[in-house]
């Protein structure tokens, strides 16, 4: 028996309405493969992420601080 | 038609070639002028580059003459011939990054990179092809033809700066830049027989570069050598106000050590990561590479890593989200003029939640907290840069084991993940050929900021072995 695909189709389109972003329908089978094959990961990332020892863990994300004297203080 | 001559020239390393300018030995014209031969010769068959600039860097090769000959040399670069990858902005010049949405785009001024590159004397002859946006790894591209491997025409070359790579492997100038987010100067490097190096997160400037993912975007020189990478590392590197990501560590020599050895050094490898899911002959090249850097002095130390799963995933949803990010406009207004493949990666990226998102980018400050503390222990990490060969131009998918083909993206991201993830320095290095006589290179990555000490391992194990000396035949 084949087992459902993570995400389908239908999915997409919602995702897809929800982003605003215009999507031919056959390009929202061949979307739901590829996050079928991404997501299931990112979803266990996630879970190992959440576990009590990474609470303090901050994300490495861009904050620039500005030269102050280019900001003229 | 290039001459025996011109090969003789153009078989110069960087560094011979810059010294030999500088003594008057050999003319700037003349090494303009056999790159652009050799250049004409190959790149029908290759599509290494977008754009030629012919007579620019012909008349630049002139000033550049007159200059040696008054007793003027502007760097180290003076007077040999440069390539860039066509994502790094030259001024007035159309500069792509390998898409038909820029085709047109003349950038106002250089980038910070092609500035300095300009004033150490660097003669830019042309910007190489790319896959689209450099989003992905085949250098595919559907606007300005496939880039093809010279080892095996039929092969793909690595991307994204797969240009880069064929252009440096053929002999088509001396060095090139190209640019690394997820593993872009390493893939092509390796899979073009040449040394490649992704710098520490923000060593390098990214102004005026067209982004691809903010986080892990860097600027990195692609040689022939070591030390030909190292001359062209110093010539970039360094802090930036452009750029806002730009570190301001002081900057290394980074020619000073490159004969001293590896004696002492403590080689780190995580065997059940970095050698448990690669072709069996990329996995003895470099296992021989290690031998041999451990008969000339140095230790192995095998390191246990809690962490380094799930990099794949992270690489990916990040790669996904920032570039998602940067064409948000232009995929809803132009969708049609993106390649197939970098729109539904555009667009899967649209899809993502922003939680994972930033679960990724927590896993990047775990990953990295690991691999700095491990290096408090070994001086460096040694692993395959990628685990398999060039694979036919068109492929979607590899075999790294046989009878389970898998997906090219991930498979090609496996081991150039770490460093794009945690920033660390990462140096490709020549280290064998595989049965069909396609080259296999090892990855070297080292500790924040010290890159001197990469450019060291790779200049000792250069001195040691001649894969770096082959030439391909086309």
């Amino acid at each position: 028996m084949m087992s459902e695909p993570f995400v389908n189709a239908k999915d997409v389109r919602l995702l897809a309405r929800i982003a605003q972003l215009p999507l031919d329908p056959e390009r929202e089978s061949r979307l739901a493969d590829l996050l079928s094959a991404w997501l299931p990961d990112a979803n266990a990332l996630s879970a190992k992420m959440a576990a009590p020892e990474f609470r303090e863990v901050l994300p490495i994300t861009l904050f620039a601080h500005p030269d102050h004297r280019e900001e003229g203080q | 038609m290039s001459t025996a001559d011109d090969n003789d020239v153009l078989n110069l390393s960087l560094a011979a070639a810059s010294r030999a300018v500088a003594i008057g030995e050999i003319s700037p014209v003349d090494l303009v002028a056999a790159a652009l031969r050799r250049l004409d010769e190959v790149n029908g068959e290759l599509c290494a580059y977008i754009d030629v600039y012919a007579e620019q860097a012909l008349q630049v090769a002139r000033a550049s003459e007159s200059l040696i000959a008054a007793g003027h040399r502007l760097g180290a670069l003076h007077g040999v011939p440069i390539s860039l990858k066509d994502n790094i902005a030259v001024e007035n010049q159309v500069t792509t990054a390998g898409s038909r949405i820029l085709r047109d785009w003349r950038p106002a001024q250089d980038a910070t990179v092609t500035q300095r590159l300009r004033s150490t004397g660097a003669i830019i002859v042309g910007k190489t092809n790319m896959h689209e946006f450099a989003w992905g790894g085949t250098s595919d591209n559907p606007h300005y033809g496939a880039v093809r491997n010279p080892w095996d025409s039929s092969r793909f070359p690595g991307g994204s700066s797969g240009g880069s790579g064929v252009a440096v492997a053929t002999r088509t100038c001396f060095g090139a830049l190209g640019t690394d987010t997820g593993g872009s100067v390493r893939l092509p490097s390796a899979i073009n027989g040449i040394v490649g190096l992704r710098p520490t997160y923000g060593r390098v400037s990214n102004a005026g570069v067209i982004p691809l993912a903010w986080s892990m975007d860097t600027v990195g020189p692609m040689a022939r050598t070591v030390e030909d990478c190292a001359i062209l590392l110093q010539a970039v590197a360094g802090h930036d106000s452009r750029d806002p990501a730009s570190a301001s560590a002081a900057v290394q020599d980074y020619t000073a050590d490159l004969n001293r050895g590896v004696k002492g050094l403590r080689i780190g490898v995580i065997p059940d990561y970095f050698f448990a899911h690669v072709q069996p002959q990329v996995g003895i090249a470099v296992q021989q590479a290690i031998s041999l850097l451990t008969d000339a002095g140095a230790t192995v130390v095998e390191v246990a890593s809690r962490h380094v799963e799930g990099n794949i995933s992270a690489q990916l949803t990040i790669e996904a989200a920032e570039p998602s990010t940067y064409h948000h406009e232009w995929l809803r207004q132009r969708p049609a003029d993106y390649g197939d493949d970098v729109r539904l990666l555009l667009e899967a990226g649209e899809l993502l939640l922003a939680t994972q998102y930033l679960q990724a980018q927590r896993y990047r400050a775990v990953l990295r907290a690991e691999f700095v503390d491990a290096l408090k222990r070994v001086d460096l990490f040694i692993c395959p840069t990628l685990p398999f060969t060039a694979t036919p131009v068109g492929d979607v998918l590899v075999e790294i084991e046989a009878g389970a083909p898998e997906d090219m993206l991930s498979a090609i991201m496996q081991f150039t993940g770490v460093p794009s993830l945690t920033g660390l320095p990462a140096l490709s290095v020549p280290c064998g050929f595989d049965d069909h006589g396609l080259p296999i290179g090892m990855q070297l990555i080292g500790r924040p900021f010290d890159e001197s000490l990469l450019l060291q391992v790779g200049a000792a194990y250069q001195a040691m072995t001649s894969f770096h000396l082959r030439r391909p035949g086309v």
